[in-house]
């Protein structure tokens, strides 16, 4: 169902679902913008936090030995760049990884979609901020004016708000192509046959490249991990495939030298996947190169001429 | 609530966002944080792992018996104080000594210096010793002030970028990624090091010289740079003195000759010398590299030399950057934690020090303290009979270690404060278990003067306490000062002992730290130092006569062995060889050494060598590889299994008495 809220109205589907989940948002740590816990929702600021929210359905670091009483938690304010991330893992993970799935299946993201592009965003290439799949999606289009986007398994909790009108709807609707017509064009479509084993991107990169691992780090769609044993603990951490040790084995590494890893990085995110799965293992979101330390451009991936090499 | 923190590894300081206690952990780059801009390299990512590892020490351990039990506080601190106090007793307050940290807050080292002084002694140093003191002697020399003069964000400015003696990407990543992003948009790079490192790769000219022949490449470079008439000649007259004294030693290095001694082609040392004095401004980077000799104080004056003559000082995008290799060893040494100086740098010798008598009100010790190496020599000798060490891991960071472990095993009381069971900590009579950087409120000073806040997001484990907390307690039960409230009572105090820090307050160095002097004729801190004139007045020029390194080779040990660090590992790896991710990326110790050494001595890739020098012996593996050329071998020295300083003398620079790590002779052996 699709609704139409106002912004006391929208306070007032925090607390409801407040009732049965505990409540997280984006708030503003001293400028930067972080995921806490929140139990008011004008402590929530809506703007894209600086991490993704991955951390909420794959630890940063989590005993894999027991499987944890589960806990529901409602998440306010992810963008939909980063939203998309688990839609697109799901495909690989979900009902695999009970660790995973678990959590999947008790935190309800309330998404919220940009009206305006960001400055490095690049979503329209991957359809753009209104999402297809969502559980709440929430478009702020005008001053205090909320069209909300219900998957039926929360309807529960917007009794009595009405519905959203045609002529709201439509309004969202051509704000999303303004927006996807305003952003700046990256044409992903196709990367898949252009893209190019040998390119000199790759060396490129690794001359510059210092494996800070913040590509992988930062990335709402990069779900690789490592696992080690520390005391009675199995613990599974967030990886990175720019490292030596992620592909080494007692045989050798396959990927030992750095310009084979950054294009394995990108292979994986536009060929293997979309191959394997359908889709690119990539929203768009731009994390990877913001915050890149020797501002590597996945845009460049995309947009460059593999042909002329 | 999340916290603003700081990234307890190299000494760039990047500013980090840490979540709140219940969350799950992850450390993110704060986005606006002028040093970092909310980057952060592998080991801020995953390196702060240590912090929750059930190894941190818990409890005050007692040694009975050869093995440690818990006791309690009071007991703990009743003993320090005690057994101290006898000792001074007995022997005197020269037989104590203290070893500070940097990794400690400015408010821990400052208390450190503080209960060495007055409990008598200026025996008290710490591991800037072993990285920075050339630095800090060299550069008050010939400026006035041992720090670095310009600003992380000033290299925006940077026309040249003249690297010597720093590892840039792996030892100061994102310093080091800030230098690859501005050479991407056409900046000049030159590289002196004899590895290739990473930066060497991009680098416009890269000098591969020969270990502990910085002098006279230096002198080489100012002779282009004199007789091509490509020095600064207002900036000389108006700024410097001593050039014609400067002119007349360097006038002896023509590259010609020095090629001998380097190894380097004058013709690359000719347009260095162009690119650097006339693509300006330019700025200098260095760390161990140019300090880890016995002419350490010598290397740094003669890069002093090299800015001064070029005018590549004082002004936005030029400077000199002493690299700092600890998150603290700027404020560390700020605060006096060093046997020579008192806080703000105020000389032991010198009268100024009633200043700090009247501030303490104490009486102060009147003979010269004792250096870190030698604290630990005459512990062996007998002379010193107790040492207080914080934060630090000699076993495996000193030089000569074989020595060091001599004179540990010699003293009478031996206490240690860390947050593991270091190598160190399990020799001493005494380990009091410390909080981390995570668990503690404080101020960071990074490698550009930048001061900056911590504060305790995570409870300590167990019992450990915050650094400050133990020390206070400690002092004040010697009846050294009565006790501080906290943190910020000990920052007001250091206010008043230091003027360059006189204006920062705990409000307005957050959530952005500043840069000293913050004081009242700088209340926003200073950016860029020495814009109109030097501490000392005029720079001065001082010349410098190049003489051998302490070690060369000979028909037996024939290949020069240099230490330094990976990018995965921190010093003795306490903490980040708890991290899974690091630990796996660089497992274990091994020695880089050229295709053709290698192939000589029947060398293969992986094959375990015995590494051999006039000092000790070590069991290691070899890595073949072009990184070093032939002749020189590197080992890192993080590596309890294979501890590389057996191998290294206790050969020490006559001002700094910093031991050269950085020229060994050793020979490898199949």
């Amino acid at each position: 169902m699709i609704y139409s809220l106002n912004g006391h109205e929208i306070a007032e589907l925090f607390e409801r679902i407040k009732k049965d989940f505990e409540t997280y948002g984006t708030i503003d740590v001293q400028g930067d913008v972080i995921f806490s816990k929140i139990e008011k929702y004008h402590e929530l600021k809506i703007a894209r936090s600086d991490k993704p929210p991955k951390e909420f359905l794959i630890g940063r670091n989590e005993n894999v030995l027991t499987l944890p009483e589960p806990s529901k938690k409602a998440v306010f304010g992810v963008m939909s760049c980063d939203l998309k991330g688990f839609y697109i893992m799901d495909r690989q993970i979900y009902g695999k990884d009970p660790f995973y799935t678990i959590k999947r299946e008790n935190t309800i993201f309330v998404n919220y979609v940009c009206t305006e592009p960001c400055k490095t965003g690049f979503c329209s290439a991957f359809g753009g901020p209104l999402m297809d799949d969502y559980q709440i999606q929430v478009v702020n289009y005008e001053k205090d004016k909320y069209v909300v986007y219900v998957n039926d398994k929360y309807d529960s909790y917007f009794k009595g708000f009405k519905q959203a009108s045609n002529d709201e709807i439509s309004k969202v609707e051509n704000l999303m192509k303004r927006f996807n017509e305003k952003q700046e064009k990256h044409n992903v479509e196709g990367i898949e046959n252009r893209i190019k084993w040998n390119s000199k991107l790759w060396d490129k990169y690794a001359k510059i490249c210092i494996q800070c691992g913040a590509c992988n780090y930062s990335c709402p769609t990069c779900y690789c991990f490592d696992l080690n044993d520390v005391g009675d603990e199995r613990i599974r951490e967030w990886d990175s495939c720019i490292l030596a040790g992620f592909t080494r084995t007692s045989a050798g590494n396959p990927r030992e030298n750095l310009s084979s890893r950054l294009r394995q990085r990108f292979y994986h995110k536009f060929v293997y996947y979309k191959k394997s799965r359908g889709v690119y293992l990539c929203t768009g979101c731009n994390r990877c190169t913001d915050d890149c330390p020797v501002d590597i451009e996945i845009k460049e991936v995309i947009d460059h001429d593999y042909d002329s090499e | 609530m999340a916290q603003i923190s700081v990234c307890p590894y190299c000494g760039t300081g990047c500013q980090i966002v840490v979540p709140e206690k219940n969350e799950p952990f992850f450390v993110s780059g704060y986005n606006a944080s002028p040093v970092n801009n909310g980057k952060l390299c592998i080991k801020g990512y995953t390196g702060l792992s240590y912090s929750f590892s059930k190894d941190r020490l818990r409890y005050p351990l007692l040694k009975n018996n050869e093995e440690f039990v818990r006791i309690s506080w009071d007991d703990a601190i009743e003993i320090v104080a005690d057994r101290l106090l006898k000792i001074r007793e007995k022997y005197g307050p020269d037989a104590v000594a203290f070893q500070s940290s940097a990794k400690c807050t400015n408010e821990e080292n400052y208390l450190m210096q503080k209960m060495a002084r007055v409990f008598g002694t200026n025996n008290i140093d710490h591991c800037a010793r072993s990285c920075h003191s050339p630095t800090a002697l060299g550069l008050i020399n010939t400026l006035g002030t041992g720090a670095a003069t310009g600003s992380i964000r000033s290299l925006e400015g940077t026309h040249t970028f003249f690297i010597i003696g720093s590892n840039t990407t792996e030892q100061h990543p994102i310093i080091g990624s800030k230098i690859i992003s501005e050479v991407r948009k056409g900046k000049k790079l030159i590289v002196a090091d004899p590895r290739k490192i990473k930066l060497a790769e991009m680098a416009d000219i890269h000098m591969q010289f020969r270990p502990g022949t910085d002098v006279a490449l230096l002198n080489s470079l100012m002779y282009v740079i004199i007789t091509e008439k490509l020095y600064d000649q207002e900036f000389i007259d108006n700024r410097t003195e001593g050039f014609e004294e400067l002119r007349e030693e360097v006038m002896k290095y023509d590259p010609l000759i020095t090629s001998e001694i380097t190894g380097i082609e004058p013709d690359l040392v000719y347009e260095a010398a162009r690119i650097y004095a006339t693509n300006r401004p330019s700025a200098i980077f260095y760390a161990m590299g140019i300090t880890q000799h016995i002419h350490g104080t010598e290397n740094v004056m003669n890069v002093s030399n090299l800015a001064l003559i070029t005018g590549n000082l004082g002004r936005y995008g030029s400077g000199i950057f002493p690299l700092r290799g600890q998150n603290n060893v700027q404020g560390s040494s700020d605060m006096g934690a060093l046997s020579e100086f008192y806080p703000g740098y105020v000389r032991w010798d010198s009268d100024r020090i009633q200043k700090f008598s009247k501030l303490w009100n104490s009486s102060l010790p009147t003979k010269r303290g004792l250096t870190l190496s030698e604290m630990f020599d005459k512990a062996a000798d007998g002379e010193i009979k107790a040492i207080y060490l914080m934060g630090e891991n000699p076993l495996i960071t000193e030089a000569n270690i074989a020595r060091v472990e001599e004179g540990i095993d010699n003293l009478e009381f031996f206490v240690v404060q860390d947050i593991f069971m270091t190598l160190t900590a399990a020799k001493a009579d005494l380990v009091l278990p410390a909080a981390s950087s995570l668990e503690k409120e404080g101020t960071f000073t990074n490698t550009e003067r930048r001061i900056q806040r911590i504060f305790p997001v995570y409870d300590p484990p167990g019992e450990a306490k915050p650094d400050w907390w133990i020390l206070n307690k400690v002092g004040s039960k010697m009846n050294l000062w009565k006790e501080y409230e906290g943190p910020e009572e000990i920052f007001n105090e250091i206010r008043e002992a230091i003027y360059n820090y006189s204006g920062a307050t705990y409000e307005n160095i957050y959530p952005i730290g500043k840069q000293w002097p913050i004081n009242k004729e700088n209340p926003e801190g200073t950016e860029i130092l020495h814009t109109k004139s030097f501490p000392l007045g005029r720079g001065k020029l001082i010349p410098i006569k190049f003489n051998p390194p302490s070690e060369s080779v000979d028909g037996e040990y024939n290949l020069i062995m240099t230490t330094g660090r990976n990018y995965f590992h921190w010093h003795s790896g306490t903490m980040t060889r708890l991290s899974q991710i690091l630990e796996r990326e660089a497992p274990e110790p091994y020695v880089e050494i050229s295709n053709e050494d290698a192939r000589e001595r029947n060398i293969r890739n992986g094959q375990v060598v015995h590494v051999v020098s006039r000092h000790g012996e070590i069991m290691i593996k070899a890595r073949v590889t072009n990184l070093v050329p032939k002749g020189v071998v590197f080992i890192p020295f993080h590596y309890k299994e294979s501890r590389v300083n057996l191998l290294v003398g206790e050969n020490l620079d006559p001002i700094s008495r910093i031991p050269e790590f950085k020229v060994v002779a050793v020979k490898v052996i199949p």
